[in-house]
């Protein structure tokens, strides 16, 4: 192949090389630019990823929804539609297998875990959060130290939400995002 | 090796033992032959360097910077990418040397790997490590064949099974892209079996690939499937023959991986199944689906398809060594353990004493201690398993080690004054 065609392929694939992670800093900016915010109420533990750093990963306390329909099934797709409770905090609406055209609320697609007792149980998709390495186990402590207070400081995430994707923004605990709190400390 | 030569001669031509042209010619074939010793080397070390450096600036961005503002942390996502494409293209416009090509493909490897692990960290975009391998394998891919590396296509061959695992045992689907993948690497291979079929990097690709086959074959049949050791001693099978094939078998046993991954894989699976577990607990545990059966057919053909072609190479059938036909004759025990269990057992335990014989047999003929002794470490093995799972009286199970220690000994001593004769 002549050096010509061989850099012009390698130019298409370069480009495609930029364009892939370029994409995803625009989708998820558009995400924070225009989404709807909303607070998820959530526990952090702190795992660990070998590419990614240290994350601590989110609990969050909204993971069922009553439901008798025999239909669920573990790894399905569920469509989350979301309001808010009294205290501001997200919460359900209601759930549906399919994407529904009758409504204009938000919704998140979150996985099924299981369904039992009349409840289906699912995994929220934004349940990570990376922090600087040495700040996740901090965290992870900050929040326990503080656990018994969780009415009058509840731990929150801050999820920005749009046409049913989601971009978690930030945790915040006791008021004040969790990284500066744990700085703080 | 060249320079003493050099050094030798204006000794011949003093001499009278060639003439000063000669010489002449000599000298001029050794100057203008590239170093190929060297620059292998270089290539080796410099494709170190560059993994080493790649996976530093991973772990160097995986500490997190929380100081930094986003825009400098996007900044440093895409500066190793556009830095290594750059140099990458410059390789490729000026004509570099393969060298300068594995180098800069690979430290673009690792910046392509970097730029997306750090994206999906500012973002906090959720850690699914299968997507993660796919998305990194897929965007280097058309590398390995714009700049013929084979560093490339190393990685390529790693992560590729590394993904196809990840998917396959930790996500639990059928890691499918894992064999596209494969499919795409094979041209690659295929050249390189072709223009350089006893080159070390070959032989690195002769053991990686089918290591590779083992490590992903149990992503696509169930776990609770009745038929797994099956399709594994198969694809075992399979390896085996492939190793038989005369363009691996003309080159020397190491550089044969197939014939290597394929006896050490038989034998250890053979020994597992002569085990009592396996025919009266695990096997009727497991449960029989159509799909995990059509996997093992097209397994079978396959095997059964390349010990065909390594009989028609060998032109007689008596050539057609025993340890190339376990994979069939254990799909017949196979089947017979279904209706009678201690048929199983007792013929599995037969087919490892026949295998360690065999090699006994292999070795003496052919002076060849190593696969004597492997043959004697294969009866010592079954056994020593025997020595747990069985009520023999202690003297009986006493008497056989003994024999078997006085068999290692005087084999390997017969064998000795065999050579020296």
């Amino acid at each position: 192949m002549k050096t010509k065609h061989l850099l012009l392929l390698f130019g298409l694939v370069a480009l495609v090389q930029i364009i892939v992670p370029a994409s995803m800093i625009f989708k998820n900016q558009e995400i924070l630019k225009n989404g709807t915010v909303y607070k998820f109420k959530t526990a952090p533990v702190d795992p660990n990823n070998p590419f990614v750093g240290k994350y601590i990963s989110l609990n969050y306390n909204l993971n069922s929804f009553p439901s008798t329909d025999s239909i669920w099934e573990g790894s399905d797709k569920i469509y989350l539609y979301l309001t808010r409770d009294q205290k501001g905090f997200a919460a359900i609406k209601s759930v549906s297998k399919v994407k529904r055209n009758d409504t204009k609320d938000d919704f998140v697609v979150a996985k099924v875990n299981y369904a039992f007792g009349g409840k289906v149980y699912f995994n929220l998709p934004f349940n990570t959060y990376y922090m600087e390495e040495g700040k996740a186990y901090d965290a992870e402590v900050a929040y326990r130290e503080q656990q018994n207070d969780t009415i009058t400081y509840p731990t929150y995430a801050l999820v920005h939400i749009k046409d049913g994707q989601a971009v978690l923004s930030d945790v915040i605990i006791k008021d004040i995002p969790i990284k500066d709190y744990v700085s703080k400390k | 090796m060249s320079s003493k030569i050099l050094k030798e001669l204006p000794k011949l031509v003093r001499e009278q033992v060639i003439t000063p042209e000669t010489a002449q010619a000599i000298e001029h074939y050794y100057q203008s032959r590239p170093d190929t010793k060297t620059n292998s080397l270089l290539t080796i070390f410099g494709v170190l360097g560059a993994i080493l450096v790649g996976l530093g600036i991973i772990l160097i961005f995986a500490h997190n910077w929380d100081n930094f503002p986003k825009g400098v942390k996007v900044f440093l996502a895409f500066l190793p990418l556009l830095i290594s494409q750059f140099f990458t293209g410059y390789a490729i416009l000026q004509k570099k040397s393969a060298v300068w090509k594995e180098i800069t493909g690979t430290f673009l490897f690792f910046s392509v790997g970097t730029a997306i692990a750090l994206i999906s960290q500012i973002y906090h975009i959720p850690g699914d490590l299968g997507n993660y391998l796919f998305t990194w394998t897929l965007l280097c891919l058309p590398l390995i064949y714009l700049l013929k590396s084979n560093a490339l296509a190393l990685l390529h061959l790693v992560f590729t099974t590394y993904y196809g695992a990840v998917a396959g045992y930790s996500d639990g689907s059928y890691p499918w892209f894992y064999l596209v993948f494969i499919l795409l690497f094979l041209p690659h291979y295929y050249q390189l079996c072709k223009e350089h079929a006893g080159g070390n990097i070959t032989a690195v690709f002769h053991w990686l690939l089918p290591f590779s086959f083992t490590i992903t074959l149990g992503t696509f049949f169930s776990s609770s499937s009745q038929l797994g050791f099956l399709m594994y001693m198969t694809l075992f099978g399979l390896f085996y023959n492939t190793g038989k094939l005369s363009f691996l078998k003309a080159h020397s046993l190491i550089k044969n991986g197939y014939l290597l991954i394929g006896t050490i894989g038989t034998t250890i699976l053979a020994i597992v199944l002569s085990s009592k577990w396996f025919w009266t607990n695990y096997y009727f545990e497991k449960d029989f689906n159509y799909k995990d059966f059509g996997l093992l057919v097209m397994l079978q053909c396959a095997a059964a398809g390349v010990l065909w072609l390594t009989v028609k190479q060998q032109k007689s059938y008596k050539e057609v060594n025993g340890f190339q036909l376990i994979f069939l004759v254990f799909s017949g025990i196979f089947l017979l353990g279904l209706a009678h269990s201690i048929a199983g057992i007792v013929l599995t335990n037969l087919l490892v004493l026949l295998m360690g014989a065999y090699m006994v047999k292999i070795g003496a003929t052919r002076f060849n201690f190593t696969i004597l002794n492997y043959g004697l470490l294969i009866i010592t093995t079954l056994i020593i398993c025997r020595f747990f799972d069985t009520n023999m009286s202690f003297i009986i199970r006493g008497l056989l080690f003994i024999l078997v220690g006085a068999g290692f000994f005087s084999a390997n001593y017969l064998l000795l004054q065999k050579t020296k004769k």
